[in-house]
């Protein structure tokens, strides 16, 4: 007796533990999917996939060609997807984060592409790490140059803001100062302003630097990198918009270059531009999943996962992954409620037909395919056929029944007819047998009892199941279905009493 | 609410206190631990049982004939040429599904007990079903077993509204432990279901006489349709009832087990047949928890007696 127990408590033992390790890798494979595959805990989320080409023009004069391009960071915000480069006949590399192309020997106008994928990063969050900068070397200005300088700043100081802010907003006040006016360049290019700017808060000991973004807009063609100023303020950089001062990074904006290096550099060529171009496409979380592996550098685990099949496949497998969950209820309504069906997983199986046909008008069919079946099959009573003929006949009744129903659903609109198509047919065809036969054995009670507890448990399945999020989350996080695994296992040592029997026993105690 | 909720539900406390079995309790402790799989075969195929019966001196109603194959289900009248009357039941049935009894020909004419005429071409028919797995327990192809009527004593004829009682015994490690009577009513449609509306009689294990009789989970005290009085029950031959119970232990080795036994009114006791999986039912009838009494065996009751002196062990309670 003792041994006996000891044995149940290990056995017991064991698989409770096997849960909770499955419980503990169910939650770590979704931590990892959702940071780095980007899964999201909720079904239907889109992301931002953003085209941005660079197209950069020269004319070569016979040398040999290099050259560089500054391309996207990785950031906060973005993160790259796929980059793919036009050049032909020019060696490609990355290097530094910038575009490295070389050719020799060519000659005339140059086109080159640069296209790079970038997708919104909101659910996987990047790390952009920034160490502390060294302090600004100090420009190195004439006496006279520093009094202006001085000057300006002091009238910066009437700007609200910070330091950068009043000094962006003091060059770009109109009609402009004219101490600010004469320290302008000749130049007055948005670079050009902006080095000055630059300059005057190195010689406050403030590190700073230029960066080039795009602003990802929809549609946009041919336009140039905007300029804005980063700087190192309170311990951080900050980024300030060259023309209002305004801070932080624009929405929907990517930097693709930072620092003192150049957008573009090229060897071996003249008059070159560089235009960029963006363009936006809309994309499900999960079929960029496989290209975020890629990056977490872990493709091989991702090419076997279920989620690199193609998608008809994936829907199959979707469809599946629903399955032990639907197992897992009517296992508990089997055992631990003692609800008696018609077939083990036969009220599984209508729950599943529910969920294809919406609730109201697939009861409503299953009533109508009932009656009819029942009465046609009250009729076979009658005939005396032995069991698989008759079995067979039913089959063939209920298929007629459904074709009907079908026909009559497209004739009259009627969503409910039509969706007689759902349901299985060889699962109705047993419902009636076997109603019939308890019908004719038990009474019409017993049988209309047995039908409406297995409608019961198929309506709690129904219930489950029916939830999109939660076939979202048994699919996306698959893991999850091994913790079902296990609960189901347990709930095969639960030697407790049923609900039903605390009622069908009631009666045994005082 | 907690008041509406305890006058129709127990709480689990009160029943393991009561020693209530449930089913997941039978199922994990009690038969998946007594009854190994590969002795189930045993039990559920009835001509095996009744020619393992005949070895261990169990009487089972004789055996006139099978009938295996739709082709040989025309040898059926020269099989019951010699008996006036027979019964025909399915191999593998379960609860009484496909049994048809014939109380007398002529070969042509075939009435059952209750005067329904049947012709030679519905025997047919019915064989034909039970072959093709219609009454089977999963629906797969079947024997049919021709057997002699039992010639059922006229003891109980008060207490059924129709149809012969039988008595269930539950013998756990070979000790019988509990039994009852199933009477069928007109409300349970002459069939002997206790969830249909038929009377359960829990019968004293050591006596054979009433203990409590109950029908539909209430307690009754005279049956609905014949009026009699269902507290008089006394089962004659009782200690030959659970010799039998007793035996099918050692014939099975099923360590838990329900045995069917009958009265005929010649040759006594006679096991119908045997069940590995038997239902919880026997506890309403007799208003008590039968995991208690399993409890019980396994704790004061020898191991290792024969089965005459288990029954005596019963009969006598404990002896020092």
């Amino acid at each position: 007796m003792l041994y006996r127990l000891k044995k149940l408590v290990t056995i017991r033992f064991i698989l409770t533990l096997f849960l909770l390790a499955s419980v503990v890798y169910a939650g770590y494979a979704m931590y990892y999917k959702i940071n780095y595959w980007g899964f999201s805990l909720f079904p239907k989320t889109k992301t931002n996939v953003w085209t941005v080409e660079a197209d950069v023009s020269f004319e070569a004069d016979g040398n040999p060609i290099k050259i560089s391009l500054a391309t996207p960071k990785s950031s906060n915000e973005y993160k790259v997807l796929d980059q793919d480069i036009v050049a032909p006949g020019y060696a490609s590399k990355i290097e530094n984060g910038r575009l490295i192309l070389e050719a020799d020997g060519k000659e005339g106008i140059q086109n080159v592409y640069y296209r790079i994928l970038l997708f919104d990063n909101e659910a996987a969050k990047g790390k952009v790490t920034a160490p502390t900068p060294p302090a600004p070397e100090a420009p190195v200005w004439e006496e006279k140059q520093k009094a202006v300088a001085d000057e300006i700043i002091a009238l910066a100081k009437t700007q609200p803001g910070d330091l950068p802010q009043q000094i962006i907003r003091i060059f770009n006040q109109t009609p402009p100062e004219p101490t600010v006016t004469a320290f302008m360049p000749l130049k007055k290019t948005p670079k050009d302003v902006a080095e000055i700017i630059s300059s005057l808060l190195a010689y406050k000991k403030i590190p700073s630097r230029l960066a080039r973004g795009i602003k990802l807009v929809e549609d946009k063609q041919s336009f140039a990198p905007d300029l804005m100023l980063e700087a190192y303020v309170d311990g951080r950089w900050k980024l300030y918009n060259l023309s209002t001062g305004q801070i932080g990074l624009p929405k929907d904006f990517v930097i693709i270059q930072r620092g003192g290096t150049s957008l573009l550099d090229i060897e071996g060529g003249t008059d070159s531009v560089v235009k960029f171009s963006v363009l936006k496409s809309v994309t499900s979380s999960f079929s960029l999943a496989g290209k975020r592996a890629k990056l977490a550098n872990d493709k091989d685990a991702f090419d076997y996962s279920i989620y690199n099949l193609p998608v008809n496949q994936q829907n199959n497998l979707k469809w599946l992954m629903i399955f032990p969950l639907a197992i897992l209820v009517i296992a508990v309504i089997r055992n631990f409620v003692g609800l008696s069906t018609m077939g083990t997983f036969t009220p599984m199986l209508l729950a599943m037909a529910l969920v294809k046909t919406g609730l109201i008008p697939g009861i409503v069919c299953f009533a109508i395919i009932m009656v009819v079946g029942l009465l046609i099959r009250a009729l076979f009573t009658r005939l005396n056929l032995l069991l698989v003929p008759r079995i067979s006949a039913v089959v063939i009744c209920v298929i007629l029944i459904i074709q009907l129903m079908t026909i009559i659903g497209y004739r009259f609109d009627s969503s409910i007819a039509s969706s007689a198509t759902f349901f299985p047919i060889i699962i109705m065809a047993w419902i009636i047998e076997r109603a019939s036969i308890t019908w004719e054995e038990e009474g019409a009670f017993n049988s209309c009892r047995e039908i409406i507890f297995s409608l019961i448990a198929a309506l709690a399945t129904y219930a489950v199941i029916c939830n999109e999020t939660i076939r979202y989350i048994m699919f996306a996080f698959n893991e999850l279905n091994l913790v079902v695994l296990f609960l189901v296992m347990l709930l095969g040592t639960y030697t407790g009493y049923r609900l039903t029997e605390l009622k069908r026993f009631r009666p045994l105690v005082k | 609410m907690f008041k509406w909720l305890s006058k129709y539900f127990a709480s689990p406390k009160a029943l393991r206190e009561a020693g209530i079995m449930g089913m997941n309790n039978r199922n994990f402790k009690i038969i998946s631990k007594h009854n190994r799989r590969c002795l189930y075969p045993l039990v559920d195929d009835k001509v095996q049982t009744k020619k393992l019966a005949q070895q261990f001196g169990i009487t089972t109603p004789r055996l006139i004939g099978t009938i295996e194959y739709q082709h040989e289900v025309g040898k059926l009248l020269d099989l019951v040429k010699d008996w006036p009357a027979f019964v025909i039941k399915p191999s593998h049935g379960s609860g009484g599904k496909g049994v048809l009894v014939i109380a007398a020909h002529d070969g042509h004419v075939f009435v059952t007990p209750s005067g329904k005429q049947l012709l030679y071409k519905d025997l047919y028919q019915h064989i034909s079903n039970t072959l093709s797995g219609l009454y089977s327990l999963g629906g797969q192809y079947d024997t049919a077993v021709i057997e002699e009527m039992v010639n059922f004593s006229h003891i109980f004829d008060d207490y059924s509204y129709q149809g012969i009682p039988d008595v269930r015994l539950i013998v756990y490690k070979g000790y019988p432990v509990m039994a009852m009577t199933r009477l069928a009513t007109a409300a349970s449609g002459g069939r002997a279901n206790l969830h249909q509306g038929a009377v359960g009689v829990g019968l004293d294990i050591k006596t054979g006489k009433t203990l409590k009789a109950v029908m539909r989970n209430k307690p009754i005290s005279h049956h609905p349709d014949t009026g009699a009085d269902l507290s008089k029950i006394e089962v004659p031959f009782w200690r030959e009832h659970l010799l039998i119970g007793a035996k099918a232990f050692e014939m099975t080795g099923l360590g838990y087990l329900g045995a069917d036994i009958v009265l005929d009114a010649n040759k006594g006791p006679m096991m119908l047949e045997l069940n590995a999986r038997p239902g919880l039912a026997v506890q309403i009838a007799n208003g008590l928890g039968l995991y208690k009494a399993l409890k019980r065996v396994d704790k004061y009751y020898p191991k290792n007696l024969a089965p005459e002196e288990r029954v005596d062990f019963v009969l006598n309670g404990r002896k020092k």
